[in-house]
């Protein structure tokens, strides 16, 4: 095992915590029953990961094997880093017949072609799922397994989902992406969240949404707390249209985990009070942000229990409505604009 | 404009009925807990309300209303404008004892003490009680629930003595003293 093989796998099981570790190790299937044994998981990290590093060594483990031991772990444990999602548009005509053999072929033939030392891993998980791990490299140097990329596609649908991508790699990822797809281009999607599943829920519609009627039937299902037949609510019927109101905009139920929504004001100062600001020919360039440990969940809360009030705005609605999170709102109207502005990285 | 008034309503037999005005919703359902569950030889209906008008539909199965107490939380700023809008659809006569305030965490922060004071200054010139609650423990919200329950059986005229509402009132309802005008 060379150098730099040796330092990819200390980084690797460095950032494994303890508690994944043990299964990890025992489904990876490369150290012997003998060495599992040997393993004692109490001791302080720097000792296990010595221990693995010297157990490895005596098996002459290769580079292949422990890029599989990290990406196992990305996939059992989705939701760290930041993600972000792009969507295909102009699908063609025989998009929906791309099979995974075909999509995996045509993927690593364009990137090869393109990028002289690349390294790329593709995976099925048994929910449709395909992972794909890239590590780059270029003309001159081997692929930096250090930093690898992380790409997530549900076949036949049209997001992308991708970590730690480099500004300078990502035309040749997108242009991989669009060919092995059969789509006609990549745009942005302006969501990006540290929990996959959470954004894999929202743009995959995997949350228990409510679609209005004119039954609202949800209102029967809901589970009031049994009250005392002697106290009376007044506003109940406003209580009950706020919730269905809510639930209409946020879902019902868990929700999605998301944890910021930011609005980036391109509009002109309107305020009455400040004669400064007001009657300028410039934008009055502001950035509102929302943050919350689960930010539908606040939402719904605040439009639930009337803090917020009336009909839910667009401008928050269309976090679900659209699945994005990064909204730009130009003086055109008080309609959300979907112009794509340069991505945050 | 539909004002609530005291007396446009038949009073049931041992039955008083309190209504609870409070803009956030969070101490009026334990209180109403408390007063249902405390025991007393009257029966109490509490209707629970985020401010007033109260709606239109309810008022054939509303009952007489015997007290009507406005929870003000001092420290939000809206609790204490949502009940300030509130009194102007109260008519005139339910100010004879029979409405009274109840206000909670008055003892945290500097900005809960000037709005301490703009409530005795309203409660004053509305000639009404104002009672001081600790809602963060059982023992408090049941303390207030039994303060609430004695005024109420004064202005149910339940009470064994002939006391009135409107004699109540004069005793409890709230004074502003000259310091506290100065301010």
């Amino acid at each position: 095992m060379d150098a730099q093989v040796r330092s990819v796998l200390r980084r690797v099981i460095r950032r494994i915590p303890n508690k994944n570790i043990e299964n990890l190790l025992k489904k990876w299937n490369c150290l012997s029953t003998d060495q599992l044994c040997a393993l004692d998981y109490t001791r302080p990290k720097w000792m296990i990961v010595e221990l693995v590093a010297s157990f490895c060594e005596d098996n002459s483990l290769n580079l292949k094997q422990i890029t599989n031991l990290e990406m196992m772990y990305h996939i059992e444990n989705p939701d760290q880093g930041v993600w972000h999602a792009c969507q295909l548009t102009e699908a063609q005509d025989d998009a929906v017949c791309v099979d995974l053999t075909q999509f995996k072929e045509q993927f690593k033939a364009h990137l090869h072609g393109v990028v002289r030392h690349i390294s790329i891993k593709m995976k099925k998980h048994e929910d449709e799922a395909i992972w794909i791990r890239i590590a780059w490299g270029d003309n001159f140097s081997k692929p930096n397994h250090l930093k690898p990329t992380y790409v997530v596609h549900h076949l036949h649908t049209s997001y992308v989902f991708i970590s730690n991508l480099m500004a300078k790699h990502k035309i040749f990822l997108c242009q991989a992406l669009v060919m092995a797809t059969k789509h006609g281009s990549i745009k942005d999607g302006h969501l990006s969240t540290r929990s996959l599943t959470g954004m894999r829920e929202l743009l995959l519609r995997r949350y228990q949404q409510v679609f209005p009627n004119a039954h609202s039937s949800i209102l029967q299902e809901r589970n009031t707390l049994p009250s005392h037949p002697c106290i009376g609510k007044e506003h109940s019927g406003h209580e009950d249209m706020r919730h269905q109101m809510s639930c209409e905009a946020f879902g019902h139920g868990p929700t999605p985990k998301l944890e910021t929504a930011v609005y980036r004001l391109e509009t002109r100062y309107r305020g009455n009070d400040n004669q400064t600001l007001s009657d300028r020919e410039e934008f009055f360039r502001g950035v509102v942000r929302f943050s919350s440990s689960s930010l539908l969940d606040s939402l719904r809360h605040c439009v639930a229990s009337g803090m917020a009030e009336g009909p839910v705005t667009p401008l928050l609605s269309a976090i679900t409505q659209r699945g994005r999170n990064y909204f730009v709102i130009t003086d055109k109207g008080p309609s959300v604009s979907s112009q794509a502005s340069a991505q945050r990285a | 404009m539909a004002l609530l008034t005291p007396f446009s309503k038949v009073p049931e037999l041992n039955t008083a009925t309190v209504l609870l005005v409070e803009n956030e919703e969070e101490l009026q359902s334990k209180l109403a807990n408390a007063l249902v569950q405390y025991k007393k030889d009257f029966n109490v209906n509490v209707r629970l309300a985020r401010k007033l008008p109260l709606p239109v539909e309810n008022k054939e199965t509303r009952p007489r209303i015997d007290l009507i107490v406005f929870v003000v939380n001092l420290l939000s700023e809206r609790s204490l404008q949502s009940v300030e809008s509130s009194l102007a659809h109260l008519h005139s006569d339910c100010f004879l004892g029979k409405v009274c305030f109840l206000v909670t965490d008055a003892r945290c922060g500097s900005h809960t003490q000037e709005r301490l004071v703009s409530v005795r200054k309203l409660a004053a010139s509305h000639q009404c009680p104002v009672l001081c609650a600790e809602h963060r423990t059982v023992d408090g919200v049941n303390a207030a629930a039994v303060r609430l329950l004695n005024i109420l059986k004064v202005s149910a005229g339940m009470s064994p003595i002939a006391t009135t509402a409107l004699y109540l009132s004069s005793l409890t309802r709230c004074s502003v003293t000259s310091d506290l005008e100065e301010d």
